[in-house]
């Protein structure tokens, strides 16, 4: 026990002058000026237990280590729920991403209005995690300013809309190639930087293109931002040539010429529910084709290409693959993604501004690419799942929501570093 | 702007002096930890916050103790913010970053944005989301130039901040330079596995490394808390991210990198305000960084890197 | 393929309606979403408008309630955060709520409205001053609180016509709130001939103006309009005392908070500032502030009145016409007249305060003011 004791009194010292400061005194302002009281006694008997905790775990480290390491063995080993075997796995992942699919498809009827929204907005992210996970995961560049290129996206249907009338659909390929074209133009000529240096150019340019849309208020309206913007229409077959229906809204009245409500045109009764799960349809429309796009793309020459790079740059370079070109292709390719989903977010939202397209953002997405095993399609789609979902469940903890989020965030690293679905690498061993 | 004034020249020289050698003494933090393990600490910005905090705990206890003496207080606080800093650096390690070493890259990334955000939190919750202030406790200083003209202003507590980075970063310097825990630091910066197979405990060096970084974080903490009188649970993340750009302007990993790059992006901020306009700051401030790294991929001081096969 | 889908609509529809008639609420309490920021940097102001709305609540329960159904606060955090508004909107027409105090920044209010004005639910907003809510011609959005477009103008014809400054710079803080209004006070000076010579945007967060303040300085500026709040405001006049810059400074209602003068202590003398009148200063409050006193709250802040008042609204209507049929609530909220803290109040056409007029107000280094004529 001595042995312990020393780095016991001292991590509990550690732990005393962590919380004590901020948890045991606090700052009040009385009138306009600033004194120093001390804590809740609740929060005196946090700052002890805590202490305590800690000193006594450190002291019986071993002790306690030994106990669950004997725990453990006694215990019948867990068995794998992924088999060995690369063909069958994949074939298991197939199998879980149809039912994925299925239970989203479903999921909008059987379903709360709020949790459709929801729905919605995980898919935007899953998206998003799935555009970035082109660059991060796949081509192993650090890019922590993507938010940049969510918000060409939605800033692009919200100007077509507003200056050109354009609809939604129009928009939607217009918005992806601009992101695309900025990806492409920011690529150029950064990404001969290594590693870090490129996170810290693309942080750069996330917020140079924030700040640039809200200071040019004469265009973007600036930190007023855009508001009105129109939800997409369900484009009318026509039956009949006489109605010159354009397209079908969703809300109670038609708001543009030309466009019917969607109820009345096929006679039944208003719910207001309708929208939501359109809107809902759409993403996951929109998520289906991302997710095919990027399967085959990977399979492609050009994924093929990411991954080496990624891997081994110098004997990619040795093969004779030409390295800008790969990574710019990521980078664009990605940032089209990125385009599609913001295009989508401004319907959703109706109205944006330049503070939707903060850093904190860019981190997110990352969080939610690492979170889900870097490359893992499937990963990722979950920790979008579980990124979105977590602070909506925590809202039940409010004050304690961004606390819990930001250590779910540090534990889940520690606790599965290569991430919730860990990408599958091929890889071929000699036969000993 | 009218025709050139060297007054008014020199005092936006002076505000950008300032707050470059803060953004300079945050930036060694980042820059160390980078040297040595690789990797980016984004919760450096919490741990100056927590280092203002505690500053700000010091002074306004010394003030209901009755303590008058402005330099008692200045090292009381310094003393104090630069402990809990360092105590709260030293955990962070220790908890968020050292079981993820040896992985990818972007783990203990991820693992610092996770804790960058929980630290945040938790002052906010335990010390309210508003502005604390403290009254000045240094004010006056010297004017220059031409009663009728424009007038230079600098205040004691700018010399403050001046004379209190040099001393620190001089002492760092020497530090890592003399003495035996430096040479080992510059061993692990150099070969981390090396340095473990000569007999370093890599491991103290790490959590030293952290110490320093954290230390210096209070220092600017104490600081820019004096010279501002204010402080809230999230000045540390735009405080941070601006250091960060610092240490990669200079070349990340170079301690007068770090110093170089600080001073420049609080020059460049000041005279973007000064001769253009100030919500642009931050454009040109990033478009700058952008340039350089153009030009030297590595930073202004950052050495090149050699591939490695 | 048009066919099935209309069909597989239609029993969805119906499973959906199904579904809404199980989730009809318990019919003796009448359930009202408080919608702002719980948390996130503005969670300060959240909280004005949760202790105004709680006691409002309260009180008319204490009194009976309405029509012998007593209300319930949801508390619903949206962090000041447009995405995560429009959820929470959703979440409200979710639970079956119809009526919602809140949200309280603009650019949350803005999006979240389009919901509420969609499913017919009854929105007050005690705090969003954007004056673009009010301009889509939406029935079920109201505010009890004036506007920025207002606020602007009272500020400019009183610098015009009492301070008659020869250089004017007028900051902001590059978001909704502040450069709405300091391109109204800039539009409205120079309309009245006041020569206007800055015209510039600070970051929101920062803490070091100096650069800004020897620009003022440089250019010989002898008044200073800042739209935005208290924390940027202070820390500038604060460092413009530090570097001999001695301009008079102006503010709007986001700066008159008590923090603003222990951030810049004797700095904060003389600032002048807009202000809603101050509610709790009046007499017919007495006993409403005593109430909040009693429980340790601070009954001064800018939307406490605002949001007892967005409440007290509500429950009158529901309680003169007997019904919580939002519809038939809107057109009787939008044609009579109500007894609030704040007064008499009723609304124009598009949900604004009739007659909401702005004070002008000497601040002072110890958190207090004076009003000042016109």
């Amino acid at each position: 026990m001595p042995a312990t004791l020393p780095f016991a009194a001292f991590t509990a010292l550690v732990t005393f002058l962590v919380s004590f400061p901020i948890m045991g005194l606090k700052l009040v302002k009385e009138g306009t000026q600033l004194t120093l009281q001390s804590g809740t006694p609740g929060a005196w008997t946090f700052i002890g237990l805590a202490v305590l905790t800690v000193f006594l775990f450190q002291l019986f480290r071993p002790q306690i280590a030994g106990a669950t390491a004997g725990l453990r063995s006694r215990l019948p080993a867990m068995p794998s729920v992924m088999p060995e075997d690369e063909a069958q796995k994949a074939r298991i992942e197939r199998v879980i991403l149809w039912v994925l699919i299925g239970v989203a498809l479903i999921f909008p009827f059987a379903s709360s209005r709020g949790a459709v929204d929801l729905a919605t907005l995980v898919l935007i992210y899953v998206m998003l995690g799935l555009g970035l996970n082109i660059v991060v995961g796949l081509a192993g560049l650090l890019d922590l300013g993507y938010v940049a290129f969510y918000a060409v996206g939605a800033y692009s249907y919200a100007l077509l809309n507003e200056y050109f009338g354009l609809s939604f659909w129009a928009a939607l390929p217009i918005g992806g190639l601009l992101a695309a074209t900025f990806g492409f133009i920011l690529g150029f000529p950064v990404l001969r930087l290594r590693g870090d240096y490129l996170a810290i150019v693309t942080l750069g340019f996330g917020e140079i293109i924030r700040i640039l849309l809200n200071n040019w208020t004469s265009v973007t309206g600036g930190p007023n931002g855009i508001g009105g913007i129109p939800k997409p229409t369900l484009p009318a077959i026509q039956t009949d040539p006489e109605l010159a229906v354009v397209g079908l809204e969703f809300g109670r009245r038609a708001k543009e010429a030309g466009n019917v409500p969607f109820h009345e045109y096929f006679g039944i009764a208003y719910n207001s529910s309708y929208k939501v799960m359109f809107l809902y349809i759409i993403a996951l429309l929109l998520v289906l084709a991302t997710v095919y796009v990027i399967n085959r793309l990977m399979r492609m020459p050009v994924g093929r290409a990411w991954e080496a790079l990624r891997e081994d740059e110098i004997a990619c370079r040795s093969l004779g693959l030409n390295r800008t070109a790969i990574k710019l292709s990521a980078f664009t390719i990605g940032a089209s993604f990125a385009g599609f989903a913001g295009c989508f977010f401004a319907a959703r939202q109706g109205f944006i501004s330049p503070e939707s397209f903060t850093f904190i953002e860019s981190a997110i997405i990352l969080a939610i690419v690492v979170l889900g095993g870097m490359g893992s399609q499937l990963g990722v789609i979950l920790a979008a799942v579980l990124m979105t979902i977590l602070p909506e469940v925590a809202r039940e903890f409010a004050e304690y929501r961004m606390l819990m989020f930001g250590l779910v965030m540090v534990v889940m690293m520690i606790w599965r570093p290569e991430g919730l679905i860990p990408m599958k690498r091929p890889k071929l061993e000699l036969a000993q | 702007m009218l025709a050139f004034d060297p007054f008014y020249f020199a005092q936006q020289l002076l505000n950008g002096l300032t707050i470059g050698s803060t953004y300079a003494l945050i930036a060694i933090g980042y820059t160390m930890v980078y040297g040595i393990i690789g990797m980016i600490n984004f919760a450096h910005g919490e741990i100056y916050m927590i280092g203002m905090y505690s500053a700000f705990v010091a002074i306004t206890g010394m003030a209901a103790f009755g303590i008058e003496f402005l330099p008692v207080i200045f090292v009381g606080a310094l003393l104090f913010a630069m402990l809990i800093s360092s105590t709260v650096g030293w955990a962070v390690e220790r908890v968020a970053y050292r079981p993820l070493r040896g992985g990818n890259r972007l783990i203990p990334l991820i693992s610092a944005i996770g804790m960058s955000i929980f630290l945040q939190n938790y002052v906010r919750l335990f010390q309210g989301s508003s502005d604390v202030a403290i009254p000045h406790l240094l004010s006056g200083g010297y004017t220059f130039g031409a009663a009728d003209g424009f007038q230079t202003t600098l205040s004691y507590m700018q010399i403050l901040i001046f004379v209190t980075t040099i001393v620190s970063m001089g002492a760092l310097t020497l530090f890592i330079a003399k003495s035996r825990m430096g040479r080992a630091c510059r061993a692990v910066a150099e070969d981390l596995k090396m340095a473990n197979l000569l007999g370093i405990d890599t491991n103290r060096v790490i959590s030293f490394t952290f110490v320093i970084g954290a230390a210096l974080a209070a220092v600017a903490g104490v600081l820019l808390g004096m010279y501002y009188g204010v402080t809230n649970p999230y000045i540390g993340f735009i405080a941070g991210l601006k250091a960060f750009t610092a240490a990669v302007l200079g070349g990340i990993g170079s301690l007068p990198g770090a110093m170089l790059g600080g001073i420049i992006l609080g020059i460049t901020e000041a005279m973007t305000s000064a001769y253009f306009a100030t919500e642009y700051k931050d454009v040109v401030a990033f478009g700058l960084l952008v340039l350089i790294l153009l030009f030297r991929p590595t930073g202004i001081l950052g050495k090149p890197e050699v591939e490695k096969i | 393929m048009k066919k099935t889908f209309a069909r597989t609509l239609l029993s969805v529809s119906t499973s959906v309606m199904l579904m809404g008639a199980t989730a009809i609420t318990h019919a003796d309490t009448i359930q009202i979403a408080i919608a702002g920021p719980v948390t996130g940097p503005v969670a300060q102001y959240g909280d004005m408008q949760v202790i105004g709305a709680k006691m409002a609540v309260e009180q008319i329960n204490k009194a009976g309630g309405v029509n012998g159904d007593t209300l319930e606060a949801v508390i619903m955090d949206d962090a000041c955060d447009p995405k995560q508004a429009v959820a929470v909107a959703n979440k409200v027409v979710n639970e079956g709520i119809s009526f919602v105090v809140g949200h309280l920044c603009s650019s949350s209010t803005q999006p979240a409205s389009d919901v509420y004005e969609d499913e017919g639910i009854l929105m007050i907003t005690p705090a969003s001053t954007s004056p673009a809510i009010t301009e889509r011609g939406y029935k079920m959005i109201f505010r009890t609180i004036g506007l920025d477009s207002d606020q602007g103008p009272t500020a400019a014809k009183y610098i015009a016509s009492k301070v008659k400054p020869k250089k004017v710079a007028v900051l902001h803080d590059k978001q909704q709130y502040g450069e709405g209004i300091a391109s109204s006070v800039k539009k409205t000076l120079e309309e009245n001939g006041i020569n206007v010579v800055m015209f510039e945007g600070i970051t929101a967060g920062d803490k070091d103006f100096s650069a800004i303040i020897a620009k003022m300085k440089q250019a010989g500026v002898d008044f200073v309009y800042y739209g935005g709040y208290h924390p940027e405001l202070g820390l500038i006049l604060r460092q413009s005392r530090q570097k001999g810059f001695n301009a008079q400074f102006m503010g709007p209602e986001g700066v008159g908070n008590k923090d603003l003068s222990a951030i810049a202590g004797e700095a904060s003398e003389g600032l002048l500032v807009t202000l809603p009148p101050a509610f709790d200063l009046r007499p017919e409050n007495k006993s409403l502030v005593e109430a909040f006193k009693a429980k340790g709250e601070d009954p001064s802040g800018a939307f406490v009145m605002t949001s007892y008042a967005a409440v007290k609204v509500m429950a009158d209507a529901i309680k003169a016409t007997g019904t919580t049929d939002t519809e038939k609530l809107q057109q009787y909220i939008h044609t009579h007249s109500f007894n609030t803290p704040m007064g008499d109040i009723s609304f124009k056409e598009n949900g604004d305060l009739k007659g909401f007029e702005f004070d002008i107000y000497t601040w002072h280094a110890d958190g207090s003011k004076t009003p000042v004529q016109k």
